[in-house]
């Protein structure tokens, strides 16, 4: 039997985890990010579209928080909008948005600022200093017809006006070993990297003024397995080393598990199910985390098959009565077809799930691939770090 | 480099097929310029006079083909285009009159239009479905009607009834050409009007062109990127334009490149004296020489506006500068 290398090092990755080794933050600003009751429509009246809906969360500081979910769940449109840069005709429509900025004289001190009503001078200093993004393509993210040292430049010029031209420079290099690049790279056109550098320059150029939060929309999507493993494994590095917060957005479940320490899984608009990265992967409990975690094959650990979920994400313009997912899922009763599910919490944890299977109604049989136990054992599946 | 030595290859066989068929278009033709030039003079021409005329326009050596070919080319390389039937001078010299005219109206009327068109455009493309939108069809208007019935109502308008303009002519009668301020000044005064004509009636275009490439640059994740950087605003709108720009630029290559055909209806129009007015008197009068050193001219023009613009394209666009592997 070939022993399981996450099972024998995951109890001492835990000791050392990333959100262990960054001090102690006081409760006070404990969040880098609390979004509450946040809606987020497309169009107005009656061509309107929701396509997020009432979504609350909070980061803390240092955590990665993965939002996993299918094309069109509104993931990526929920981070756009709480980030302001959400466009035409997308508009926020209720919620607010509280970004806990750390001042720099005083690490104790925060201030917090409403990014749903900041104004745009507000909004362009947090920007890329407290928080910045990593886009899925990274080809079309840097711009095609500057070399790359001019995007560093642009970034270090617009925010630390202080720095003098080599200052920059050494700035830029120190950033791209970061990332494990060539200072060559520098000179280099987008056209004329890989997909690998690119993505790894446009994580070096989020890091580039130290953020709080960096949100990372689906990085490693367009790139090969291998890459994807080494950017994951670079970011886990990174994170621990610095210490930022990170908003992980992806479809793959299994991917997110490496990485997340909180994951919340959305559908049509809205979370279905909220928990720690090990228990959502272990013990999943909304139908719909089931789905998306039978439809990709584990990074690491055992094989299972490969089911995916029937039927296709709803159209937003009509959703259909009650629970959203209940067209599609396996376990639906008579109640879910007319009432929508609230997300609670289930029992006294911390983790909630929307799902009328874990009302705690004693007549309601949960099903067993939905009331699996942790094994605590195995808590963490990060043995990235030890691993290369 | 390589890439711009390739290229230079390129044009020179493209300016020499170029010159090749200019040589032998006129000779394919049925007729022969001097028959026409016969054909005008009134009474009886005897056969001494058609070989006089002959001999002064240089036809009075029957040669082959071939070697009439490389006569052509060695005079070509002296800069000796021929005499014209009409005008009687040599059409070097008549080029040399003419070309510097239309190079200055057209030639600035061209960049103008570029210039305001698409720093309109980009701003129209940014703020696209404001109120500024209204400029799109009002542009597109002027863009719309038949250019010679603009030039003649700005003509009449500004030009005879306001009097805010000169009219007829490159410069007042009362000057003297040289390199004189009173002279200068009368070629601009005389210039604004066609100039503002040209310009109001191809603004569209460049406007149109520029806006639709920002609209598209503007769903681009780069510009988005460059919000997220917290850029400010003029500098997002540069990321985006810098990119929308390299469509407009092919074009302005093209566009320079017709400059020295000229404007054939600003300058009737206009009265002024261009290639374009040239050219026609050339094509009414069948005088061979002067239509086939005119169009020598614009065919090298064109090409050389091209090289210009492949070079600016390569120093614009880095994507273009990769050299297929070999």
């Amino acid at each position: 039997m070939i022993a399981d290398p996450l099972k024998t090092q995951s109890a001492a990755k835990m000791t050392e985890s990333p959100q262990h080794s960054v001090a102690p933050v006081s409760a006070r600003h404990d969040f880098v990010l609390e979004v509450n009751n946040f809606s987020v429509d497309y169009g107005v009246g009656e061509d309107m579209v929701r396509a997020v809906n009432d979504v609350t969360l909070k980061l803390r500081r240092s955590q990665v928080l993965g939002i996993a979910g299918e094309s069109g769940s509104g993931k990526s449109t929920l981070v756009y909008a709480m980030t302001r840069l959400l466009r035409a005709p997308g508009v926020i429509s209720s919620g607010d948005v509280k970004l806990n900025l750390t001042n720099e004289g005083d690490p104790e001190e925060v201030t917090p600022l409403s990014l749903v009503d900041a104004s745009e001078r507000e909004l362009r200093n947090i920007r890329w200093s407290h928080v910045s993004i990593v886009l899925q393509s990274a080809l079309n993210a840097l711009n095609p017809v500057l070399r790359v040292s001019r995007e560093f430049n642009e970034v270090l010029k617009t925010h630390r006006k202080g720095m003098t031209r080599s200052q920059r420079h050494d700035r830029s290099v120190e950033l791209l070993k970061m990332v494990g690049l060539n200072e060559d790279r520098l000179a280099r056109f987008p056209h004329e990297l890989s997909g690998g550098q690119r993505q790894r320059i446009m994580i070096a150029l989020a890091l580039a003024l130290d953020p709080e939060l960096v949100i990372m929309d689906e990085p490693t999507t367009a790139l090969d397995v291998v890459t994807q493993r080494e950017i994951i494994n670079e970011l886990n590095d990174l994170r621990s080393r610095y210490g930022f917060a990170m908003i992980f957005i992806t479809h793959d479940l299994s991917l997110l598990v490496e990485l997340a320490d909180e994951i919340v899984v959305m559908y049509a608009g809205a979370i279905v199910e909220r928990a720690g990265a090990s228990e959502l992967y272990q013990a999943p409990r909304h139908p719909y985390t089931l789905g998306l975690l039978n439809s990709f094959p584990p990074l690491h650990g055992e094989r299972r098959e490969l089911a995916g979920i029937p039927g296709s994400p709803p159209d937003l313009a009509e959703l259909p009565e009650g629970c959203s997912f209940a067209p599609r899922c396996p376990f639906a009763m008579q109640r879910c077809r007319h009432e929508a599910p609230p997300l609670t919490n289930i029992g006294d944890s911390d983790r909630s799930v929307a799902c009328w299977l874990h009302s705690g109604d004693p007549s309601v049989r949960v099903p067993v691939e939905l009331s699996r136990e942790m094994n605590p054992s195995r808590t963490r599946v990060t043995a990235l770090k030890e691993r290369t | 480099m390589r890439m711009l030595a390739r290229r230079l290859v390129l044009y020179i066989v493209t300016a020499w097929v170029a010159i090749t068929a200019n040589f032998l278009l006129p000779r394919l033709m049925p007729g022969n310029p001097i028959q026409t030039l016969i054909g005008k003079i009134t009474g009886t021409v005897t056969p001494n006079e058609i070989r006089a005329i002959r001999l002064s326009f240089g036809m009075g050596f029957h040669q082959g083909l071939i070697a009439q070919y490389f006569t052509y080319l060695t005079q070509l390389l002296h800069g000796n285009f021929g005499v014209s039937i009409t005008l009687g001078a040599p059409v070097s010299s008549i080029l040399r009159e003419a070309v510097p005219w239309t190079v200055g109206l057209i030639g600035l009327s061209t960049i103008f239009s570029f210039a305001i068109g698409t720093f309109g455009g980009a701003l129209l493309g940014w703020t696209r479905g404001s109120r500024l939108d209204a400029l799109i069809p009002t542009a597109t208007f002027f863009q719309a009607v038949p250019y010679f019935f603009l030039a003649t109502v700005m003509l009449l308008l500004f030009g005879s009834d306001l009097h805010w303009f000169p009219v007829l002519g490159a410069y007042s009668q009362t000057v003297t050409p040289g390199w004189n301020l009173a002279y200068i000044s009368s070629v601009i005064r005389y210039g604004e009007l066609p100039l503002l004509a040209i310009v109001l009636s191809s603004l569209a275009g460049w406007m149109l062109g520029m806006r639709n490439m920002m609209i598209t640059m503007i769903g681009e994740d780069f510009v988005l990127m460059a919000v997220a950087k917290g850029l400010p605003r003029r500098k997002v709108i540069w990321h985006a334009a810098r990119n929308a720009i390299l469509p407009s630029i092919a074009n302005l290559s093209l566009a320079i490149g017709l400059v020295v055909s000229g404007a054939l209806l600003v300058e009737l129009v206009f009265n002024y004296p261009g290639v374009g007015d040239l050219l026609l008197q050339a094509v009414l009068n069948e005088d061979y020489p002067l239509i086939q050193g005119i169009f020598l001219v614009i065919t090298l023009a064109v090409l050389a506006a091209n090289f210009l613009a492949d070079i600016v394209y390569l120093w614009l666009d880095p994507r273009t500068r990769t050299v297929a592997a070999v």
